[in-house]
């Protein structure tokens, strides 16, 4: 099992919230690509699919608009991602997701139900400011 | 509310001094930028001249708000 802290932001008053944030790399799918940097991602129920900045996918060399795009509904209402196969690293080893890029993320990336979650027991343990996450293997 | 551990402390006086809607590259212990860039290539390759090869790499918002997606 792995314990994430959680990770503390500055809000517009001076005071400051927190994350559940977990660092992870993307590659592409092949065998032995190279993967990037490690980048702070938010471990996010809300979101449906694991969702990066496309930066990140353009440093990796997707064309973005090759993928096929996917229009997601947002509290900020709708808007569209690109989806492509990636492999994401993540605690126990990486997994190939089919991930959506977006341009407009203020984000580095969201890890979410389809790519991330499924493959976890998450619990978010507020009290001690970590999330515990361990991994699950099926057949 | 728990009290903030010192990593976190550390972390947060970082990014107040952060530059909004950049990328970020810190320390590996967080503790100091190393490198700031308009995309994430420009960043990572930043932070490999500035002889950090294993950073951890954020993107900054434009305003420090509650993030609702």
């Amino acid at each position: 099992m792995v314990r994430v802290p959680y990770k503390a932001f500055p809000d517009k008053y001076a005071t400051f919230l927190y994350s559940a944030m977990l660092p992870v790399h993307l590659a592409l799918p092949h065998p032995n690509a190279p993967r990037t940097k490690r980048f702070e991602a938010v471990i996010d129920s809300g979101a449906s699919r694991c969702i990066f900045h496309a930066d990140i996918g353009r440093f990796l060399g997707l064309d973005m608009k090759k993928g096929a795009t996917e229009t997601t509904q947002g509290i900020g209402g709708p808007s569209e991602i690109y989806l492509h196969d990636v492999k994401l690293y993540i605690p126990g080893g990486p997994v190939i997701i089919k991930a959506g890029f977006k341009e407009s993320l203020p984000i580095a990336g969201l890890l979410g139900m389809d790519g991330f979650f499924e493959h976890f027991v998450v619990t978010f343990r507020h009290p001690s400011l970590e999330c515990e996450l361990e991994r699950e293997y099926r057949a | 509310m728990n009290l903030m551990s010192p990593e976190n402390k550390n972390r947060l006086a970082v990014l107040r001094s952060a530059p909004l809607n950049k990328w970020i590259a810190l320390s590996q212990d967080e503790t100091a930028i190393v490198a700031i860039g308009d995309t994430y290539a420009e960043v990572s390759e930043r932070s490999e001249s500035a002889g950090v090869s294993d950073p951890i790499i954020l993107k900054t918002p434009e305003e420090w708000v509650p993030v609702s997606l």
